[in-house]
């Protein structure tokens, strides 16, 4: 009885093993230091809208305030290792572990607002924690933090000389980030969160705790997210609060999920896949007019695809096989 | 024995407007206790009182020998009150059978066995063809079933349905009889609002008329459709006068 689903998880497993292990070996022959770049970037992103969509995605609480946790990360590691010596492996367990118990303390006021005023309050705590970080001399202020460097290892999670060794961890983040959601999926919580998406007053009937279900969420989602920012730290060696915590980062983790299909397994990675190369390279081929014309092309393709496809890009794989379906 | 939902002096007022006045209703085991009235009389009300959606302004409502009036319905599903609501919410972007599992997993903690669990549910209310259709894509009748399936599946002592026969077709409707009889049958006890009297009555073993809020007769069907008061709530004291 229904084997069609089982068959369905594993396949699912089966292609992301095979999607990674792919990834693994394209650095062999990518030597470009500038697509090595994206390609983390691309990775990373994939990572932390495959955390962002966990929360907003699966349990329907659109925040537009995850630069907060990504910040978290960034700053805890960072913080920890210039002031105290801290390892950065250790300062990214803590920041997510901040981050964690911070989106609970949010959540406990915010979950009980609904819809859009939801997405409105996860802005503006964001923006404050920003204001805030920005005044607070101790960690820096403004100017950040720079993260001294002293030489390439692992143990220090420091490398100036190549790039490989961030693309691994990167790629390691998002299979974690995929791996929990596949498994997440499958599991009470999974369905829970659907159904609190749905229908949280059909949901409660059904002897679900909506309340918890979302905290529950909200830690999850806020731990994966703060680890990549701890990563992001590490990979650019010195952050401000404006390039850690700013609201574009919130928008950069949310786009791929919806943009590749909100509240699915794949959307966000193919989201990231896409956008996060083209990001970049249209910065780079028509950025340097100074006009803006960059935002511009990647604002219009993010409105046709929109358009084209409400439903994510994943939506594509849908259509193709009905079409095989009906074909038979 | 006791009865297994009893409510006592139950009021509920929203502002001005008293929805419910001192109702009391008991309901024994395994008895389909049909509640009706007129449009307003306030069974909505009392239904989401038994739930747990809200609290009851005033009274106390008492499940299977114990005090619920404070516990919130996620806590009331786990003692084991299941409920259907009137206007249908299945979860739209999930899977028929996901929707029942969301059901199930308030006993089983195992997935397999969770799933396992929401396809025999479905089969007892006859879905289990449609299990892997998205829940948007079924028709109003099989959303009703639906609904039902999903509070069965959460393994209820007592079981709310809220007009489930309600908009069907004659034959849709038979179906839900017969479904409603199944689930007595298996020791779940019914409290049913329904509109439809000529399809509800022959269900009932008992019937409770509520009217304007207060608990107007209760009694066997057939007596309660011939009471005068009935008949003056529904049609008008014009009617009465000639019964």
């Amino acid at each position: 009885m229904d084997t069609h689903f089982a068959q369905r998880r594993r396949r699912d497993l089966i292609v992301a093993a095979c999607l990674a292990a792919v990834a693994a070996l394209v650095p062999l022959f990518v030597k470009d230091v500038y697509v090595q770049n994206i390609m983390v970037l691309t990775l990373m992103y994939a990572a932390l809208s495959q955390s962002w969509n966990i929360l907003s995605g699966y349990c329907g609480q659109i925040s537009l305030g995850h630069a907060l946790y990504f910040g978290l990360g960034a700053y805890t590691t960072a913080l920890l290792f210039t002031k105290f010596g801290v390892l950065p492996w250790f300062g990214m367990l803590a920041g997510g572990a901040i981050s964690a118990v911070i989106a609970m303390a949010l959540g406990y006021p915010c979950f009980r607002l609904r819809g859009h005023y939801f997405v409105i309050a996860t802005i503006v705590i964001a923006e404050i924690a920003l204001l805030l970080i920005q005044n607070w001399d101790w960690a820096g202020a403004a100017l950040g933090i720079d993260i001294p460097v002293r030489g390439d290892s692992w143990l220090k999670f420091q490398f100036a000389r190549s790039k490989l060794p961030y693309f691994y961890f990167a790629l390691a983040l998002a299979c974690i980030a995929w791996l929990v959601t596949w498994w997440l999926e499958d599991s009470k919580w999974g369905y829970w969160w659907r159904a609190v998406k749905d229908n949280p007053d059909a949901a409660e009937s059904l002897g679900v705790v909506v309340f918890y279900s979302k905290m529950g969420a909200a830690a999850v989602s806020a731990f994966l997210v703060a680890v990549g920012g701890s990563f992001y730290a590490q990979f650019v060696s010195y952050i401000d609060p404006e390039s850690v915590m700013g609201f574009q980062f919130s928008l950069l983790m949310a786009l791929p999920a919806v943009l590749g299909g909100i509240g699915t397994l794949w959307g966000p990675v193919l989201g990231a896949v896409i956008l996060i190369p083209l990001t970049e390279l249209t910065r780079s081929f028509v950025g340097g007019s100074g006009r803006g014309v960059d935002l511009i092309v990647y604002g219009a393709l993010i409105v046709a695809i929109s358009l084209a496809l409400p439903k994510g890009l994943v939506s594509v794989f849908g259509m193709l096989s009905g079409r095989k379906e009906a074909a038979r | 024995m006791t009865a297994l939902l009893e409510t006592r002096g139950v009021w509920q007022r929203f502002g001005g407007l008293v929805a419910n006045s001192d109702v009391s209703i008991s309901v024994g085991r395994g008895e389909i206790v049909g509640l009706i009235g007129p449009n307003g009389a306030g069974k909505s009300t009392l239904f989401n009182l038994i739930a747990g959606v809200l609290p009851p302004t005033q009274g106390s409502i008492l499940f299977d020998g114990e005090d619920v009036t404070k516990l919130p319905a996620a806590e009331r599903c786990q003692r084991g009150v299941g409920r259907t609501f009137q206007v249908v919410k299945s979860f739209e972007t999930m899977t028929v059978i996901d929707n029942v599992i969301v059901g199930a997993l308030i006993r089983n903690t195992k997935m397999r066995i969770a799933r396992q669990k929401a396809y025999e549910v479905l089969e007892f209310c006859g879905l289990a063809a449609r299990a892997d259709k998205l829940a948007a894509d079924l028709v109003p009748s099989e959303k009703r079933r639906l609904e039902v399936a999903r509070a069965l599946a959460t393994e209820p002592k007592l079981l709310l349905l809220d007009e489930v026969l309600t908009g069907l077709t004659p034959v849709e409707a038979q179906t839900g009889v017969e479904l409603v009889r199944k689930v007595r049958a298996t020791g779940v006890t019914v409290l049913m609002v329904e509109h439809v009297m000529e399809i509800v009555m022959p269900l009932v073993d008992r019937a409770i008329v509520l009217n304007l809020g207060k608990v107007l007769v209760e009694g066997k069907p057939t007596e309660v459709v011939r009471n005068p008061e009935v008949i003056s709530a529904y049609l008008g004291d014009r009617h009465a006068v000639g019964a």
